[in-house]
């Protein structure tokens, strides 16, 4: 045996002592390569994808076809729908979200008996995968067996059983309450954590200078908690964008395609079609969208100088 | 400063999120190694599509008796959900992973030999004596250019479904054909009692009845090898008889089935029969397990598939069965289990569990297919002049998507966003498309 040279551990803990940066490479190691294989990978690899034909049921013939892919997705009327749809999609589930999100979470920063089982019942929703809302809200929309429709013909509100799903021109808003129902406990969660570490004098500073509750609100509140509020926006709009469940479970886009926006459109294209270069090309697309809208949302409300309150 | 990471983290986030759909896509996997080499366990992995969990139990407690039987081979059986399993298989074949048996159905025979996925059974079915009492639809079903491609283990044909006492109590006789079955829809229909005559799918699998209903309005003409083309070579969607058919097609929506319809798949379709809300049910045998629980049986009648104007009807018959995997390294231990599975005693259990036809000619002298919900079908099949049996059309690679185009393009029509005339040509050249580009 060789004592006086060192063991493997022995070796590696001197040069890290050495280096301290070698150190910190070390331990990011394992996140590294995950994230390289399972996020930036697949990314590179769709990008090509994007510039190839590459269909599922004929994988014997994939090829490079330049800008085909783009082209032809800018031509098709139904991506054209799909894009008006994501904004609509996007801007009325935020700002519903947001508003019955703070409301609520406001309700919630009073103390009141059994408020801990409130919160519960409140967050309860964001537990659930979007897919599961999507099957429940599409029996709960049914327009004959659907309890809403129930409801409504036995209050007397409506006359006639409304095709929720199925009119066109109801489909996309029932969706879009869905998606509203959904997220509202997102911003339920965050905007009570800021708002319970607005410190309490404050308020009391504002009462003594007079201010009233409105006052108290757009004056101490809003502006303490607008970090937060930037934050949270900004990311729930990313994750509307992106997320197709809520639209797969409930129309998977119909009728007639009346309900997709741009990421169930993605997705039909590759679970129907197997069309994963059409599928790619929006993926880009969406991307692009949604680094623009970052840099657009940032610059305007001057986050940097937000955060220093 | 905190604000600045912060709009470090946002971005990272935009740049991160959004690939997962992107994810899916690759697959260059390596195959992982097995033992091989004579004498020692061989594991075969073994994949169903048409899974239910009331199936995958009865496949596995199947699997178990092959296994006690053959104890040297031993399978792994995946059963991935039913929505998602033919892109399951599509992936792992594509992705060259290991896999024996699978299962292969009608709508994806001809794009998985296409890739040269499969590998044919005719000299397996050579040696295997059973072969012999498997019906001629059965084998054909499996069969692709002179190929068998699989061993069917399961059949299932439309018959209608209909409430008796709701026929009773309006007067009317059962439809024999489409024009009669479109005048009961609307004479059941009547949204204030909620009651509707059709059980119309516009939604996935819409495609079944408008396909059903041109075919047997070009009846004399349709090209039997060719199914949605007719004898001179044209497709049958380019004809005047098709605008008739769909004319009907559009006034059955419109006139006798719930809006709501135009979303639905095949649970929606059921559901609504079996909850009182439709009157007439075009299906498959593999319904009739949820009508008989659900319904009170005395309420339910079945009644041969409408017929054209010819005074006949094409019967298409589906069928679904186990294939070997072209790169499987078990060719002969995989056979083996798909003839212990399709034997007459294995096949007409798994027949009757799950409510399909099964493949045996000895199995319909079984009691279980004796009973009324069954006997309409063996009707159907006694009267092969007026009931032709059509070959579903599998050879295009096209068919997975056809389902997709037909469902859009059709609730585009139902909504009155597209003309008959328009959505006609779009079908027409849907067809034309795929057989211009056959190889």
């Amino acid at each position: 045996m060789n004592d006086d040279r060192p063991s493997v551990i022995g070796r590696l803990q001197a040069s890290f002592r050495n280096s301290p940066r070698g150190f910190i490479f070390f331990c990011l190691l394992p996140t590294l390569v995950l994230m390289l294989v399972f996020t930036y990978y697949p990314f590179f690899r769709g990008i090509v994808m994007a510039f190839q034909n590459y269909q599922l049921f004929d994988l014997t013939n994939v090829h490079y076809i330049g800008l085909d892919n783009f082209k032809n997705m800018f031509e098709d009327a139904k991506f054209k729908f799909a894009a008006v749809n994501s904004v609509y999609w996007v801007f009325i589930s935020l700002i519903a979200q947001f508003t019955i999100g703070l409301s609520v979470a406001l309700l919630l920063n009073k103390r009141f008996r059994g408020r801990g089982f409130f919160q519960g019942f409140v967050f309860y929703p964001w537990a659930l995968s979007g897919f599961l809302i999507g099957l429940i809200w599409k029996w709960m929309f049914n327009s004959q067996i659907g309890v809403i429709n129930d409801l409504l013909l036995r209050s007397g509100i409506i006359h006639e059983r409304i095709g929720f799903l199925s009119d066109p021109n109801w489909a996309m808003a029932s969706v879009i309450i869905a998606n509203v129902w959904y997220g509202i406990a997102f911003f339920a969660i965050m905007l009570l954590a800021a708002l319970q570490s607005v410190p309490s004098e404050l308020y009391e500073a504002g009462s003594m200078d007079g201010a009233n509750g409105a006052r108290k609100l757009l004056n101490i509140t809003l502006p303490y908690i607008m970090p937060t509020v930037i934050t949270t926006t900004l990311l729930r709009a990313i994750w509307i964008f992106n997320d197709p469940s809520i639209i797969y479970g409930l129309t998977n886009g119909g009728p007639a395609g009346s309900t997709h926006i741009l990421s169930s459109l993605m997705l039909d294209k590759i679970m129907y079609s197997g069309d994963y270069g059409a599928a790619s090309a929006i993926g880009i697309l969406m991307i692009g969208i949604l680094l623009l809208y970052t840099i657009f949302y940032l610059t305007v409300t001057r986050a940097a100088k937000l955060g220093d309150f | 400063m905190a604000a600045k990471k912060e709009k470090k983290m946002l971005l990272g986030a935009v740049a991160g999120v959004l690939l997962v759909g992107v994810l899916a896509g690759c697959g260059d996997n390596g195959n992982g190694g097995s033992n091989e080499g004579s004498g020692k366990k061989v594991t075969l992995r073994m994949i169903e599509s048409l899974t239910s969990p009331a199936r995958t139990a009865v496949l596995q407690e199947m699997i178990a008796k092959f296994e006690t039987a053959n104890p040297n081979i031993k399978v792994d059986l995946i059963s991935p959900p039913f929505d998602q399993a033919d892109n399951k298989i599509k992936t792992i074949l594509g992705a060259k992973e290991e896999l024996d048996v699978l299962e292969v159905r009608d709508s994806t025979i001809s794009e998985f030999s296409n890739n040269g996925y499969l590998e044919s059974l005719n000299d397996y079915v050579k040696s295997w004596p059973d072969y012999a009492t498997v019906v001629d639809v059965a084998k054909s079903v499996a069969s692709l250019n002179d190929n068998v491609y699989f061993v069917t283990n399961g059949m299932y044909q439309r018959q209608m479904f209909y409430r008796k006492d709701w026929f009773q109590e309006k007067g009317i006789q059962p439809p024999t054909n489409y024009e009669e079955m479109v005048a009961a829809a609307i004479k059941l229909t009547d949204p204030s009692k909620n009651r509707y005559g059709f059980s119309f799918r516009g939604g996935a699998g819409a495609n079944g009845v408008p396909d059903a209903m041109i075919q047997n309005y070009n009846f004399d003409n349709i090209d039997h090898d060719d199914s949605n083309f007719l004898k001179d070579g044209k497709s049958m969607y380019s004809t005047p008889e098709a605008k008739q058919a769909l004319d009907l097609y559009v006034k059955l929506y419109k006139e006798g089935s719930p809006k709501d319809s135009i979303n639905w798949g095949y649970q929606e379709q059921v559901q609504a029969f079996t909850s009182g809300v439709t009157g007439i049910l075009l299906q498959d045998p593999d319904a009739i397990p949820s009508l008989m629980e659900k319904m009170d049986v005395n309420t339910i009648g079945t009644a041969p598939m409408p017929k054209g104007p010819s005074g006949k009807s094409f019967t298409a018959t589906g069928g679904a069965g186990w294939g070997i995997a072209k790169n499987s390294k078990h060719k002969d231990e995989a056979f083996k289990l798909i003839a212990f599975l399709s034997s007459p005693e294995q096949n007409t259990y798994f027949a009757t569990k799950t409510a399909l036809i099964p493949i045996h000619t000895s199995a319909s002298k079984d009691p279980f297919f004796q009973t009324d919900m069954y006997k309409t079908l063996l009707d159907m099949a006694s009267k092969p002049d007026e009931f032709v049996n059509l070959k579903a059309n599998t050879k295009y690679p096209g068919i997975g998507q056809w389902g997709q185009v037909a469902m859009e393009s059709g609730q585009s029509l139902l909504l009155g966003k597209a003309t008959e005339e328009d959505t006609l040509k779009k079908w027409d050249q849907f067809w034309a498309d795929q057989k211009a580009n056959l190889k």
